[in-house]
């Protein structure tokens, strides 16, 4: 009886090795087709045609369904990979990627669909997605190539364990107007009217806001001119930081930067120089000189507004490029500001990379063919194709070997504008692509000659160095995600409180004890930890 | 001893009973047999997924591949900076909302006393309409109407001498611009229930009670609401089943940094951790959490109406 027990026993063992050993050698099988398939180097990428369904993103500028788009079918043709898009919306993303990573039927790889850093490392540590290094040094020279010229873009993207999970989209570090993205905007033909300069200080600015509320620059007795007005309060934070002394390092961290002696990091929402600033902008507030309804206005009534040309000021990409109505081309990019202190630096700017872009997941047959598919985009002749498209169809080279689109794009004769016309044959609009950004090809809304104006007034004041986002390890990110995240929200919604005043400024202390309370410290030490593991990267 | 067999024959012939009444009214169970079915196969199994409230949900291992947790994610939302403030809100929310209750009875009964004719066509036809707007929609709509400068009830304000108020970022607002415009949303088609039942009291009643020199008033109170108890019983455990489930998409699209304060509701924070930050274990423990409540409720309230009359859901 015994013997029988575990005679059936050891049949099991067996039974289940078997299959185990068998699973092995066909994943092995696959993976020798994979590189089998490959060509030596170049395009096409493979000999015999492969297919991949990516995830990807649509941003609202892009085309629609990106498989009838001419980008994507010459680049087939070039590659014989034939990618089946599937195109998820921006408002339902979030919601549509993380359904896909937990219901475990992914596709072969996700393109701009905006993963947060964290998330790319979870899913990276689960084995959702998989390590890039050894298919980098194998299978991307491009990408290694910038790399090596980049360090601190390598830097960036390694995450805690030493592995690299996505393809970033890295920006041309000299391309100033990129990296601002948005910005401060004045009218100048107000300034004129009022016989005022650019503002130079926070003062001026104060004036220059006061001046058009009461002087009436429009010389339209019926318009309400609204001095300062954005999409939301956050863009007039972003300016004044640099001026009050905080977000020395830049925009991918919102709510710390480096101490003052240089080796510590700071929460400095919690700082005096916070509290200064958010006094300023309530003043502003209070008096009536920013949009009242700033904090729940909505994009369309924002634009609506600019339409009728009342904003005074703005944060925004260029108005020229975006703004409707006649009203558009009379602003001029600001300065900026010096803060009442002295203190003066540009804080808007984003690190040179950005972590999310492209991904790999564990059901993806051939990785290293998909590797070499996206590594195309890191070279020049690849971002040609992607930013400017094929000569001769979608761009010409001027007698000065500047690119530039057809004129069937630059002046559409439908009346599109250059994004829309430009989304019918390419898909960079609407941003968060992997690839590499370069200043010759690009022509977006950053590329255009005003934003690279008002650029070149802000470049001097650029803060020195940025930081990338931090990569925290799984024990980390569970603390970020708790008390990280409700310390974030508490800060979000208590500055949107003491600039509208429905906060006074004189709970800023028990504001500061909520937030030690809420697990300050612990906090601090994990980005301190980040921080310095980042230094030695 | 001697009980057992007494009462295992009992069982048996319960079980014979059963059995014949199955076959002799075969017919309606097959009809039951769909509901069954859906029930089973839709609320029943995947019930099976509320583990993960207990484990840490991996994508890669599955709802049954992935570790224990214990009550570590219940634990976490316990211990939140914003718990008390959450649980708060959505109970202020949810009792503001249970206090109206009657308003749909009232404006029934108003109904009813109505001859019928164009008016009545009009205001019930009228007061339905809303019922079938997207939240959406109403929202845009009190955004476009409450705006501080153009909105249309500042500009009345401002005309009678008033200072325009910001309803939208004011968490003193937030919770009658909610309910209310729920109210005027759904009054008209939450009397439709009511109506029905108030259709079958039988005329005689009142005719009598009209020989008896009742008043209208008298006959309301003591015809109508009594004939229609027992449906407003039923609809009110009902009601206090889903207590805790406010409309959320709602909320969410009302919700900005400076309503927060009294906005922020246990539905709008699962899912903001839960699906935007994809933390589904953490979710799952707030949405068990929530289930629990509004069952023990529920039961807690049929039962006090058991006891205290004839009405009740089981």
């Amino acid at each position: 009886m015994k013997l029988k027990k575990l005679f059936i026993v050891m049949m099991l063992l067996v039974l289940i090795l078997a299959a185990c050993s068998n699973n092995n050698s066909s994943s092995d099988a696959a993976e020798e087709e994979d590189l089998d398939n490959l060509t030596d180097s170049g395009l096409p990428i493979v000999e015999e045609p492969i297919e991949l369904d990516i995830f990807a993103g649509k941003a609202p500028a892009t085309a629609d369904d990106w498989n009838d788009v001419l980008i994507w079918n010459e680049y087939e043709e070039m590659t014989n990979i034939n990618v089946n898009w599937d195109m998820v919306p921006h408002e339902g993303l979030s919601e549509k990627r993380n359904l896909a990573l937990a219901s475990g039927d992914l596709p072969d790889a996700f393109h701009s669909a905006l993963i947060p850093v964290p998330d790319i490392f979870k899913y990276g540590q689960q084995g959702t997605f998989i390590p890039l290094n050894d298919l980098i040094e194998e299978h991307a020279p491009n990408f290694k190539r910038i790399l090596e010229e980049y360090p601190e873009v390598e830097k960036a993207i390694t995450f805690p364990d030493g592995n690299i999970y996505s393809f970033p989209l890295i920006y041309d570090p000299e391309f100033s107007a990129l990296r601002i993205s948005e910005g401060p905007w004045v009218r100048e033909d107000w300034l004129e009217a009022l016989n005022m300069d650019v503002p130079e200080t926070t003062d001026e600015f104060y004036e220059y806001l006061k001046a058009v509320k009461e002087g009436n620059p429009s010389g339209d007795e019926g318009m309400e001119e609204i001095p300062f007005g954005a999409q939301s309060i956050n863009g007039l934070v972003t300016y004044l930081k640099g001026s009050f002394g905080i977000g020395n390092k830049g925009m991918d961290h919102r709510f710390i930067d480096l101490d003052s002696d240089g080796e510590l990091v700071r929460f400095y929402p919690a700082s005096d120089n916070y509290k200064e600033m958010l006094e300023y902008i309530h003043k502003l507030y209070d008096e009536g000189l920013i949009e009242e309804n700033i904090f729940s206005i909505s994009p369309e009534q924002f634009y609506a507004n600019a339409g009728e040309g009342v904003y005074g000021s703005t944060y925004n990409h260029s108005p020229a490029e975006l703004f409707p109505g006649e009203h558009r081309d009379s602003y001029t990019g600001g300065l900026t500001l010096e803060g009442p202190h002295g203190d003066k630096a540009f804080t808007g700017i984003s690190f040179p990379s950005s972590t999310t872009g492209f991904v790999i997941t564990s059901q993806n047959e051939n990785p290293a063919a998909t590797a070499r598919w996206m590594d195309y985009f890191y070279s020049d002749e690849g971002a040609e194709l992607f930013f400017m498209g094929i000569e001769g169809e979608t761009f010409e080279k001027t007698e000065d070997g500047e690119y530039e689109y057809v004129e069937e794009i630059r002046d559409n004769p439908d009346g599109l504008t250059l994004d829309q016309a430009v989304a019918q044959y390419l898909t960079w609009p609407g941003g968060q692509y992997p690839g590499i950004l370069m200043e010759d090809y690009f022509k977006g809304a950053e590329g255009t000659e005003s934003s690279k104006e008002a650029a070149e007034k802000l470049e001097p004041d650029f803060i020195e160095e940025v930081w990338p986002s931090f990569t925290y390890t799984e024990e980390e990110n569970n603390t970020m995600t708790s008390v990280g995240a409700d310390i974030e929200k508490y800060v979000t919604e208590m500055t949107d409180q003491f600039i509208s005043g429905q906060t006074p400024l004189s709970e800023w202390d028990t504001y500061v004890e909520t937030l030690e309370n809420m697990g300050l410290e612990q906090y601090m030490e994990i980005q301190q930890d980040a921080y310095e593991r980042y230094l030695s990267n | 001893m001697a009980k057992n067999p007494a009462r295992a024959i009992s069982m048996n012939s319960r079980l014979d009973k059963f059995k014949k009444n199955v076959l002799l009214n075969w017919r309606l169970y097959v009809f039951l047999l769909p509901a069954i079915l859906y029930f089973t196969i839709f609320h029943y199994i995947p019930m099976y997924g509320v583990q993960i409230a207990f484990k840490d949900f991996y994508a890669t291992e599955g709802i049954t591949g992935s570790p224990w947790a214990g009550f570590e994610h219940f634990s976490r939302f316990f211990d939140s900076y914003y718990f008390w403030r959450l649980i708060k809100n959505t109970i202020i929310l949810s009792l503001y909302q249970l206090i109206l209750f009657p308003l749909p009875i009232i404006f029934a009964l108003m109904l009813n006393e109505l001859k019928n004719g164009p008016f009545k066509k009009w205001s019930q036809t009228l007061t339905y309409a809303p019922h079938f707007m997207s939240v959406v929609v109403i929202v845009g709509m009190l955004v476009a109407f409450l705006d501080p400068i153009t909105g249309i009830i500042n500009h009345v304000i401002t005309s009678l001498g008033g200072s325009s108020i910001s309803f939208l970022t004011s968490p003193e607002w937030f919770r009658h611009i909610f309910v209310w415009s729920g109210q005027w949303q759904t009054l008209g088609w939450g009397t439709i229930i009511y109506l029905a039942a108030l259709s079958g009291v039988n005329p005689e009643l009142h005719e009598a009670a009209k020989m008896d020199g009742a008043s209208r008033i008298q006959r309301i109170l003591h015809i109508n609401i009594p004939a229609i108890l027992p449906t407003i019983v039923v609809l009110f455990i009902l009601n206090i089943g889903s207590f805790m489930a406010i409309g959320f998409e709602k909320v969410l699209l009302m919700q900005n940094n400076l309503n927060a304060e009294t906005s922020d509701i246990i539905q709008t924070f699962v899912y903001q951790t839960g699906l935007l930050e994809g933390q589904y274990s953490f979710a799952a423990a707030i949405g068990l959490f929530d289930s629990v409540i509004n069952l023990t409720l529920l039961v807690i309230v049929n039962q006090i109406a058991r006891k205290t009359s004839e009405n009740s859901l089981w």
